[in-house]
């Protein structure tokens, strides 16, 4: 296989040899840009401590901020979505059973209906 | 083969190196407007270069908690695939270096990877602070993500339906305005797809109301608060230029015309009317999607973010989509 060929969906194209190849000239480019710039700082002082507002920093397991708060803006807003849909996530197995008879059923009699 | 990519190189540096000034230029147009209409003054218009050029020489702390080598990583990653974007849009009138490398689909997940660098840079500041930020840019790139799928996909059909080939690649878009495709209910469905995709740009560079990772008055600079030095300079740079693609982005799409087309131009003059007209364009895209409703509105919450984009800019699109679609229809019977 040629990898260096397009990949045609037949809708559009991509390249991916040609985005790999300019986003490593780029890459290049911003780091030299970045080298330039001043590297120093003053080790061992209170600039390296996170900034928490002229706080103390507590312990680093206090401060840490839990995976499951990733989508606390997503599930909030969508708030009245998930208090149907979390219910309904019974964890028995014949419950999802029923579901996927139901809405294989209702599909088939929409699919009928429209054709 | 050779001569080829050597040209596709010499292009990339040299869009690189446009697309910077302009962001620079962009930013410095964004202060001033911003300061005027806030009955301030504001600084020159080489303020942002004399920023960064500050910013060079001040101290990079890496903080104590950090993962260093991906904290100072991340900068130079988005930056870099921000440029990265610019070679395959249309700028100053010009066709994109890399024209026939890819299409919108390809253009919409490349616009993810300045944010997903920055979400790696605030989770390897080992910053609270930092952290909250970043997971807050993660839902919001969630949020924005399907109003602009709307947007292009309906853009897309359109070309599609009309006989099209290839209606994902902005060279199609570029050669066949949306506009004159569609009758008056398709032009209201389209400018409504315009407006969107307005919307969209502020949340896509974290501009106000859609600040929300940074959110100086609470999380004092969320993903960007343990960054300081160079790597604040990259990042505020990346900012510039994102914003450039996404105004390139918008007139690609919505506004695909080049002025020595429309006014009898010498052949010499024709590439600087064009780019001259292009970057009247962008200031104007620029100035209502990003000065107008920074100065107009205030912040929104994580969860509103989510709601404004999900629920109601998303059922927005849909409806543009659906009166494109009926315009089609119509138009067939």
């Amino acid at each position: 296989m040629d990898m260096s060929a397009p990949l045609l969906t037949g809708y559009g194209i991509w390249v991916p040899v040609a985005w790999l190849a300019a986003s490593v000239v780029a890459g290049i480019v911003i780091y030299l840009l970045w080298k330039t710039g001043e590297s120093s700082y003053k080790k061992g002082t209170e600039l390296e401590r996170p900034y928490l507002s002229g706080n103390m920093e507590p312990e680093k397991g206090a401060v840490h901020v839990r995976a499951s708060n990733l989508y606390w803006g997503f599930l909030q807003a969508l708030k009245g979505y998930y208090d149907v849909l979390v219910p309904v996530h019974t964890g028995v197995l014949t419950d999802y059973m029923i579901w996927f008879v139901a809405v294989t059923a209702a599909i088939l009699v929409f699919v009928g209906v429209l054709s | 083969m050779l001569t080829d990519i050597i040209l596709t190189v010499a292009g990339a540096v040299l869009v690189g190196i446009f697309g910077i000034i302009v962001a620079f230029f962009l930013m410095g147009i964004d202060r001033i407007v911003t300061a005027r209409m806030q009955a301030r003054i504001g600084p020159p218009l080489i303020q942002p270069l004399t920023d960064m050029r500050k910013l060079f020489t001040k101290e990079n702390v890496v903080p104590a908690n950090a993962i260093p080598w991906l904290f100072n990583m991340a900068p130079v990653v988005a930056l870099a695939s921000a440029i990265t974007i610019l070679l395959y849009i249309p700028v100053g009138g010009f066709p994109p270096v890399l024209s026939g490398g890819g299409d919108l689909i390809l253009v919409m997940y490349l616009l993810t990877l300045p944010a997903l660098a920055l979400v790696a840079g605030g989770f390897s500041s080992g910053s609270p602070y930092a952290t909250v930020g970043a997971q807050r840019e993660m839902v919001t790139m969630i949020a924005y993500e399907f109003p602009l799928a709307v947007v292009i996909i309906a853009i897309a059909w359109k070309l599609t339906v009309s006989g099209i080939p290839l209606p994902f690649m902005l060279a199609s878009v570029q050669a066949n305005p949306v506009w004159g495709l569609v009758g008056p209910l398709g032009i209201i469905g389209i400018l409504i797809l315009f407006f969107v995709l307005l919307i969209v740009t502020p949340a896509e560079l974290s501009r106000i109301p859609f600040d929300t990772p940074e959110a100086e008055t609470e999380l004092a600079g969320g993903v960007l608060v343990e960054y300081s030095g160079k790597n604040l300079a990259l990042f505020t740079l990346t900012q510039g230029v994102k914003t450039v693609v996404m105004a390139s982005l918008v007139v690609a799409l919505f506004i695909p015309y080049r002025l020595s087309a429309i006014l009898p131009t010498p052949a010499i003059l024709q590439p600087v009317l064009d780019l001259l007209f292009y970057l009247v364009l962008v200031v104007l895209v620029s100035f209502i999607a990003v000065s107008l409703i920074r100065v107009s509105m205030a912040r929104f919450r994580i969860n509103q973010v989510v709601s404004a984009y999900w629920m109601y800019l998303s059922l927005v699109g849909i409806a543009g989509m659906l009166l494109i679609m009926a315009d089609h229809i119509l138009g067939v019977v």
